[in-house]
């Protein structure tokens, strides 16, 4: 991501001082974080089930394998890996708000899911985990969010294991003008006020529009995984590119 | 690739669904707590893989792991799954390939289609016992109604087609053709035997 000279990132389209981005990203999780579920829900026309689905098969996770769930918000990813790995299996579900984390945490556990879950409060720009620890990292729509993303996708690329792979699930740009066009029309005229109905805060979904207008495209992305040292780095456009999920290989 | 995820999507909420109004699913889920079972159908080339747990059963349409059952079948067996005497014909007769273990398959069939779900207190407890008991009762009213009147239009039709428009034979007339032919087949035999028995003295 091409930075500022003066120490600045974008928070949306507005421009602020890095050292605050974090507070304010983490002012719209706290603030959203307890309609996180249904919110996705009713944005995505429940689409975003379908996206995590595909997630989970070109994770090709395995029992007994270890998995860090990144900016794993509500759990939805942490639940089905947990299920998939078994009781030998391990599944970090790590995120850098701990209001997330909490409500995450709280529907786990009324799931039933226990005893191979645990639960970490980290940023990923520097994951406290040993190198070559994870079989599977994930990180699905929290990339956008992290200040530094080349310095993230460089600590990922540290604790993943040889012959372990990276999901980014994001959003992304998509193929076609006209579904450019609809899309651009409903994330910002009709997303804020859907947030405003329900959550009772346009301001962070104003913020999510314009955070996706922002986050660097396909290729763009696929170069800066390839850059930190990922290999056979591929993507698949889901949804006509509106979301995009990227796997790369560590050898 | 988005159409096979939406159609597992469905399909795990659905059984999900079901297994929740059922109470013996628990225990059932419980006894194959961990078990990964993979399942195609032969027509479709959609390979299927059920991830058995204590919470839930999860459909994935991609797994790169060991399963402990991998299981084809065609879909015209796929309802005798359930009968355990039943497994060892469909398995001679090509319509089941079983990989690992044959006993994970009985009990996941089971899991899947012996479902002992009592519809009329579930609906007793949305709707009031009165409705619920009235419902069912005329639901099952209907359904034993229609059967007997399928069943009498399938009467119905087959003597119009043998008795009025004569379109085909009746059993009794095909009886006696088939009486007719055997005969003429008897005769036929004991007139080439004669036959046999003339040449051979001519000769």
């Amino acid at each position: 991501m091409k930075k500022s000279p003066d120490n600045t990132t974008h928070f949306g389209f507005k421009t602020v001082e890095e050292d605050k981005k974090v507070e304010l990203v983490a002012d719209v999780f706290h603030s959203v974080a307890a309609k996180y579920d249904i919110m996705n829900d009713v944005l995505s026309l429940g689409i975003h089930r379908i996206w995590k689905r595909f997630t989970i098969d070109c994770s090709g996770v395995r029992k007994g394998q270890k998995v860090l769930d990144l900016a794993g918000g509500t759990g939805d990813l942490t639940a089905k890996f947990s299920r998939i790995v078994g009781e030998e299996g391990q599944v970090v579900l790590a995120d850098i708000n701990d209001s997330m984390l909490k409500v995450g945490r709280s529907k786990l556990r009324d799931k039933g899911i226990e005893g191979n879950v645990s639960y970490v409060q980290a940023n990923a720009e520097e994951l406290p985990f040993p190198d070559n620890h994870f079989d599977l990292i994930t990180i699905a729509f929290g990339l956008r969010n992290v200040t530094d993303k080349d310095k993230a996708l460089a600590s990922i690329y540290r604790v993943l294991k040889p012959g372990g792979r990276l999901l980014v699930l994001e959003f992304s740009t998509p193929l076609y003008s006209p579904v450019k066009k609809f899309y651009d029309f409903y994330s910002f005229n009709i997303l804020p006020k859907l947030g405003k109905l329900i959550a009772n805060d346009s301001e962070s979904y104003q913020y999510l529009a314009e955070s996706i207008r922002m986050h660097p495209d396909q290729e763009t992305l696929k170069e800066m995984m390839n850059q930190v040292g990922f290999d056979n780095t591929e993507y698949f456009n889901l949804s006509a590119g509106i979301v995009a999920l990227h796997r790369g290989y560590k050898y | 690739m988005s159409l096979t995820n939406l159609l597992c999507g469905l399909l795990e909420t659905g059984v999900n669904q079901l297994h929740q109004l059922d109470s013996s699913a628990v225990i059932k889920r419980k006894q194959l707590n961990g078990t990964i079972i993979g399942v195609s159908l032969k027509e479709l080339d959609i390979p299927l893989y059920f991830v058995i747990s204590d919470q839930q059963i999860d459909v994935l349409n991609k797994f790169e792991g060991q399963t402990d059952c991998t299981i084809r079948v065609s879909f015209s067996a796929l309802k005798q799954l359930q009968d355990n005497h039943q497994l060892t014909n469909l398995i001679k007769s090509g319509e089941l390939e079983v990989e690992g273990d044959i006993q994970l398959v009985q009990q996941f069939a089971n899991l899947l289609t012996d479902m002992k779900i009592d519809w009329e207190e579930h609906l007793s407890q949305k709707v009031g016992d009165v409705v619920a008991h009235k419902f069912c009762y005329h639901t099952k009213q209907l359904f034993k109604g229609a059967v007997t009147q399928s069943k009498a239009i399938e009467k119905q039709a087959a003597l119009y087609i043998t008795e009025e428009a004569k379109l085909a034979p009746s059993g009794l007339e095909v009886a006696y053709f088939c009486d007719q032919v055997n005969t003429l087949e008897t005769e036929t035999d004991k007139l080439l035997l004669k036959l046999d028995e003339k040449l051979n003295q001519q000769s």
